[in-house]
């Protein structure tokens, strides 16, 4: 009980550091830390039943959530110190706002009751929203409302869902509900499909996820990698726990397919380096849903997790283009092979959000495509064989392309080494953890 | 005893003034009607709270009354630095309002036959017919934020939202009150951050740089 109330209140405690930017920041490092060393001990404690409701599901994406955070905090030392905030965000209120957006995201996560987790996934709305205008412009205002109105509106179908649960079992305990007895009910059936709309929202699913590639691509670096590698996947555990009262298979299958489909052909003609990246984690995501609702559990989490690692590195190195470019176009970005640890993190990160072998994220997507083809769903193997094999080249291609063309500059940008190496020890981590379950067998 | 009448009177009431929401482009009206339109569900729950003799939903119309009325509509009013007479750069509000009914009136009409016939759902009064009220309320809330191009109108659309759900919660089943009192919460949380925006950005358009 006392890890769990130290995960929730440390990054809220850092705060109290508010009135002195520096002490802010080494509070938020500390925080930071010691989440991944709670997160990491909690591991010996699972499962946990009470208030909170924590189970060897729950501990991976606490450990994702966790690791991205220290990894966007020592990112962000640098980034948001070059960067001129100006507008509504502060340096200052920028790691408040980080640390709450933190928090909120642990609370959906261990919290064990269905009204709550709701409240939580809500709460990162309100807490990440301001976050996305760090780097102030019209364009940055447009993304955070629509961030706020679309997720907002979708997250409000997911109450309707909560309230059909409880009006069905009288509790809202999520350990209460599913050790009792399944309900072969429509009411309940209901709930579920609303729960995919309404939670799909954050999660990435069509056709709710226009909020996505706005956000990813206008919020700073460091925000757009805890969106992508932490935040969808809180909302993708929130969401399988409704799906684990009734699990809607047929339906949980063809969502996912579908919003593969139309981010890959949206994809295909992409010409920003970081939309570009929000739409392969709609991909990934909606992967490793159909992982959870085909039973694919294990494969669903190895993906959720390399891909935070791999996808992480990819908006880290963006970000580190865009501010020695200042471009955010992929057409204009070129010769990047000059800037050898960013390139390489780039490279290593293209390869580990598409699925490329040795990759963890290889490991998770070959696990979830064998249990879809054991459980019979044919065609729709089929359409994600296709589709995924056009985000695989569309990525890969225009990374190349940035990475490997001749340079139109002479001069050699320089590469800002903090920021190049987060982005780099992030995606050899992706590297790693599909290394290991290789060699471990899992895929033999 | 429920008087299942007077539950549909006031329910009805909340349409209409989502209904007059839609069909207004001054934000100041809209603000009100949307504060109105709170007023009215707490008096729903006030009603039911004095006939079921259940203090929670008294404590829960207190609740809204005092969020959604006040606090909220004195957010909105902050937002829009509170010049009168301002409206929205809009045309079409009249013929949206036919083409709303239009919607309006198809999705009553499938909700009422394909779903709500269907899924045994009860309510306080004893019928499931009440709570399409509150889907109607949603329907009109989604379709103001979609319609509308303004930060006022589609945070109104967003509590309009937020309205239909106490109001289907309170139709069914009231959820428990640490929950309920979070959402609300919440959704002062949004209006709050609404607000800042409001004050940099009025009004929404589509931008290339956020467009595929």
């Amino acid at each position: 009980m006392l890890l769990e109330i130290l995960l929730l209140a440390i990054p809220i405690i850092a705060n109290v550091g508010f009135f002195n930017t520096k002490l802010l920041k080494a509070l938020s490092l500390a925080s930071s830390s010691l989440e991944l060393i709670i997160s990491s001990l909690l591991y010996f404690e699972i499962p946990v039943k009470g208030i909170f409701f924590i189970d060897n599901i729950t501990i991976y994406f606490l450990l994702i959530v966790s690791s991205i955070y220290l990894l966007s905090v020592v990112y962000s030392l640098k980034y948001i110190e070059a960067e001129e905030t100006r507008g509504i965000v502060s340096e200052k209120l920028y790691y408040v706002l980080l640390n709450f957006f933190v928090a909120s995201m642990i609370f959906s996560t261990i919290i064990n009751d269905y009204g709550l987790m709701w409240v939580g996934v809500e709460l990162t709305t309100v807490a990440s929203a301001l976050l996305i205008t760090t780097e102030y412009s019209e364009i940055s205002l447009e993304a955070a409302w629509r961030y706020i109105i679309i997720v907002s509106a979708g997250v409000t179908i997911a109450l309707f869902s909560i309230i059909l649960i409880y009006y069905e079992y009288h509790t809202l305990t999520v350990t209460s509900i599913l050790s009792s007895q399944p309900k072969d009910s429509l009411i309940i059936k209901l709930a579920v499909a609303l729960a995919l709309i309404g939670f799909g929202t954050k999660v990435g699913v069509f056709p709710m996820y226009t909020w996505l590639p706005d956000a990813h691509s206008e919020s700073p670096s460091p925000i757009s990698a805890l969106f992508s590698a932490s935040l969808l996947p809180v909302a993708m555990y929130v969401l399988y726990r409704v799906y684990e009262i009734y699990p809607l298979t047929d339906l949980f299958v063809a969502l996912p397919t579908l919003s593969i489909i139309t981010a890959s052909i949206i994809l295909f003609k992409q010409w920003h380096i970081k939309r570009m990246f929000a739409y392969s984690t709609i991909e990934n995501m909606n992967l490793a849903l159909i992982g959870l609702a085909t039973g694919q559990v294990f494969g669903a989490v190895i993906l959720l997790l390399a891909h935070a690692f791999g996808k992480a590195a990819a908006f880290y190195s963006s970000g580190v283009i865009i501010k020695t470019f200042n471009e955010k176009k992929m057409d204009e970005i070129n010769g990047l092979y000059r800037m050898r640890i960013t390139s390489s993190s780039l490279l290593l990160s293209s390869m580990a959000v598409t699925g490329t072998p040795p990759f963890g994220t290889f490991v998770g997507e070959f696990l979830i495509l064998k249990t879809l083809v054991q459980s019979g769903f044919i065609i729709e193997f089929t359409l994600l064989v296709i589709f995924l094999a056009l985000i695989f080249i569309s990525i890969n291609y225009n990374v190349s392309r940035m990475i490997f063309s001749r340079p139109k500059y002479d001069r050699s940008p320089k590469e800002p080494r903090l920021m190049s190496l987060v982005s780099l020890i992030s995606s050899v981590v992706s590297l790693g953890i599909g290394i290991i379950l290789i060699i471990w067998g899992v895929i033999g | 005893m429920v008087n299942a009448q007077l539950l549909e009177l006031i329910s009805a009431s909340i349409i209409v003034s989502a209904l007059y929401i839609q069909g207004q482009a001054y934000f100041k009206p809209t603000i009100y009607a949307q504060a109105i339109q709170s007023a009215l569900i707490s008096v729903l729950a006030f009603y039911l709270g004095f006939a079921l003799n259940l203090i929670d939903y008294v404590i829960l119309g207190v609740t809204i009354v005092v969020l959604r009325s006040f606090i909220i509509t004195y957010f909105l009013f902050r937002g829009l630095k509170a010049k009168p007479g301002i409206r929205e750069s809009t045309r079409g509000v009249a013929s949206e309002l036919v083409v709303n009914l239009a919607f309006f009136f198809l999705a009553v009409f499938i909700l009422y036959y394909f779903v709500l016939g269907r899924i045994g759902l009860t309510t306080e009064a004893g019928t499931a017919t009440l709570t399409i009220f509150s889907f109607i309320l949603f329907f009109q809330g989604l379709f103001l934020i979609v319609t509308r191009r303004s930060t006022i109108a589609q945070i109104i659309g967003f509590i309009e939202e937020e309205n239909s759900i106490v109001l289907f919660g309170i139709l069914t089943i009231p959820i428990p009150f640490l929950i309920e009192v979070s959402i609300f919460l919440d959704v002062l949380g949004l209006v709050v951050i609404t607000s800042l925006l409001t004050l940099q950005k009025l009004e929404h358009t589509r931008l290339e740089e956020l467009m595929g």
